[in-house]
């Protein structure tokens, strides 16, 4: 079963919307200042609404799962998913692929790293842009400090 | 029998932060299983759900021996498709009578609550003998291109929206991710968790009429086999199957005058993570919501892990069936890799010399998957001492049902 991202949709929309320009938002709760996760149109909390608010894009591999060429008919060839917390919701867990998919460096959960956004495709559909997560390793990290841009 | 207060249960069943129990009514005593039945197991196989089913249920009314016309009650699975209706009983079974019909039946978390709903039932006065019957075609569907287990998942629309776009799908990638996390935090090596299909298979083999029960599989076998979710192989990984399994149960006082070996309803408990069904976001990835359910269930039958003889775990995945072991009490969290080593969950290792017989029939991994019911069915053959692989004086069993965000638990006693 096929389900590319749909823009339109109330409460998963923004979040696509927001990955088309390589953004990472979720929905969160401004009275008890945290993250909701998955979207919903109420904090679970305290009944405020939520908005969308966008994040660094920063946060820790929970943990991955390296998917075998042909498990999944949507996605044939090998790729590795993952389930990543931002620094500014630890509590939650964003599914994303891993930016070098399958994973090329070892992983180890709890790894920092951030979000980037590349193209993904299903076997039957339009690419579309989607939130995958880069590991820091130890010997970019220096690297990435130096060439940051400001 | 003075049944406890919801209060005093709710005491003593302590849970964890992260779920909730539901807060289910004593019943303890109040009803049993009375007989059972069980179709042929297999790969695709063209049988219809109904047809075995009905096959299922007249085997389960011939061992309570009871006649159709004795049945009042019918269970069956409000989430699978094609199960059998009431005029479906009625009309293969040549029977007029008038059926209590619930759809809170079947499998899954289902085959250990459906003990609760019919004791409820009998209480309320609703019917006497109540059949639970749960029937599956997946194979012969998977094989024909017209289902497959992950549907329910690929439907729901935040999973849809959220996870099928990523490529979280289907159900092996989910609980491979859980079972990654695990191995970090517990240092859980591939080889301990091995024991699981390998003890499973051993079961298998020795139980006629699994469907793996002539596969042997040795523990090299298993570490020469690529990952198909990694950390996860697919041996770790439950079969596809067609088949059906049913039993009656009957109020526990009619049951001593039954030909079969009662065993009687001691407790039930069903827990569900916060947030559900979302599991990607539940509290701990390393837990089960078996750690919500089964203290309700050991307060309501007043037992504790250690008086179990035999178990029988929702083994979707080998690494669940290890967390639902931890998750039951019969070790700390994270011990379980080292807890299942020499023998442990073996027939042959019974409770008093420190072994918890688990998944005698070989379980999903390696006798079918009909989806917890013939686990149930293999905790009352192990009771009534009639189990092709036996656990020596096995007195209360326990079943642990699971869905993934949900989990149940049934404790049977041997009523005679």
């Amino acid at each position: 079963m096929m389900n590319t991202p749909q823009l339109d949709h109330p409460l998963t929309g923004p979040f696509w919307k927001a990955a088309a320009r390589q953004e990472l938002q979720v929905t969160w709760c401004g009275a008890c200042n945290h993250a909701v996760w998955y979207p919903r149109a109420n904090c679970p909390d305290c009944g405020d609404p939520l908005h969308w608010r966008a994040l660094s894009g920063e946060g820790l591999l929970a943990s991955w799962c390296e998917v075998a060429a042909g498990l999944n008919p949507n996605f044939p060839t090998a790729y590795t998913c993952a389930l990543v917390s931002p620094v500014e919701a630890p509590h939650i867990r964003i599914v994303m692929q891993l930016a070098n998919s399958p994973a090329k460096k070892a992983l180890r959960c709890d790894m920092p790293g951030r979000v980037r956004f590349i193209p993904l495709q299903q076997a039957a559909g339009e690419p579309y842009l989607a939130p995958a997560f880069e590991p820091y390793h130890d010997d970019d990290t220096a690297c990435d400090k130096q060439l940051a841009p400001g | 029998m003075t049944r406890r207060s919801l209060q005093s249960i709710a005491r003593a069943a302590v849970v964890p932060d992260g779920g909730t129990s539901v807060a289910l009514d004593d019943i303890a005593g109040v009803a049993a299983i009375t007989g059972i039945g069980e179709t042929a197991v297999s790969g695709p196989s063209g049988r219809e759900p109904r047809q075995m089913a009905l096959e299922a249920i007249a085997a389960a009314i011939a061992d309570a021996g009871l006649q159709p016309a004795d049945i009042d009650g019918l269970m069956v699975s409000g989430h699978i498709a094609d199960q059998v209706t009431a005029d479906d009983f009625r009309r293969h079974f040549g029977t007029r009578r008038p059926l209590w019909f619930s759809t809170d039946g079947g499998a899954m978390i289902w085959a250990g609550t459906c003990g609760h709903t019919a004791a409820t039932a009998m209480l309320a006065g609703k019917a006497t003998h109540i059949v639970n019957v749960f029937a599956v075609d997946w194979a012969s569907r998977r094989a024909a291109g017209t289902g497959t287990p992950g549907d329910w998942h690929a439907g729901e629309a935040l999973k849809a929206h959220l996870e099928v776009p990523m490529g979280w799908y289907p159900q092996p990638v989910y609980f491979a991710t859980f079972a990654r996390r695990y191995m970090h935090e517990y240092g859980l090596t591939e080889e301990q968790l091995a024991t699981i299909p390998l003890t499973f298979r051993r079961h298998a083999n020795g139980h006629p009429g699994a469907v793996m029960g002539g596969r042997k599989l040795t523990l090299e076998d298993y570490l020469n086999r690529p990952p198909l979710a990694g950390p996860l192989r697919r041996e770790d990984c439950c079969l596809i199957s067609d088949g059906a399994a049913a039993w009656v149960m009957s109020p526990t006082e009619r049951a001593r005058d039954m030909p079969q070996v009662p065993a009687i309803i001691d407790g039930v408990g069903h827990g569900r993570i916060a947030g559900a069904p979302y599991i990607s976001q539940q509290r701990d990835m390393t837990a089960t919501p078996q750690v919500f359910a089964a203290p309700w269930a050991y307060a309501m039958a007043n037992t504790s892990p250690s008086e179990i003889d035999v178990i029988a775990v929702y083994d979707c995945f080998s690494s669940t069936a290890l967390m639902q072991i931890e998750d039951l009490g019969f070790c700390r969290k994270g011990d379980g890799g080292s807890f299942i080593q020499d023998n442990r969950l073996h027939h042959t290792r019974p409770r008093q010399e420190g072994g918890i017989p688990c998944n005698t029939h070989g379980g999903l991994l390696s006798h079918s998957y009909l989806l917890g019911a013939s686990h149930v069915v293999e905790l009352v053959k192990q009771l009534r001492g009639s189990a092709a692989n036996p656990v020596t004086d096995a007195r209360r069993a326990v079943y642990a049902g699971f869905t993934a965000d949900e989990s149940s638990t049934l404790i049977l006693r041997r009523g005679r």
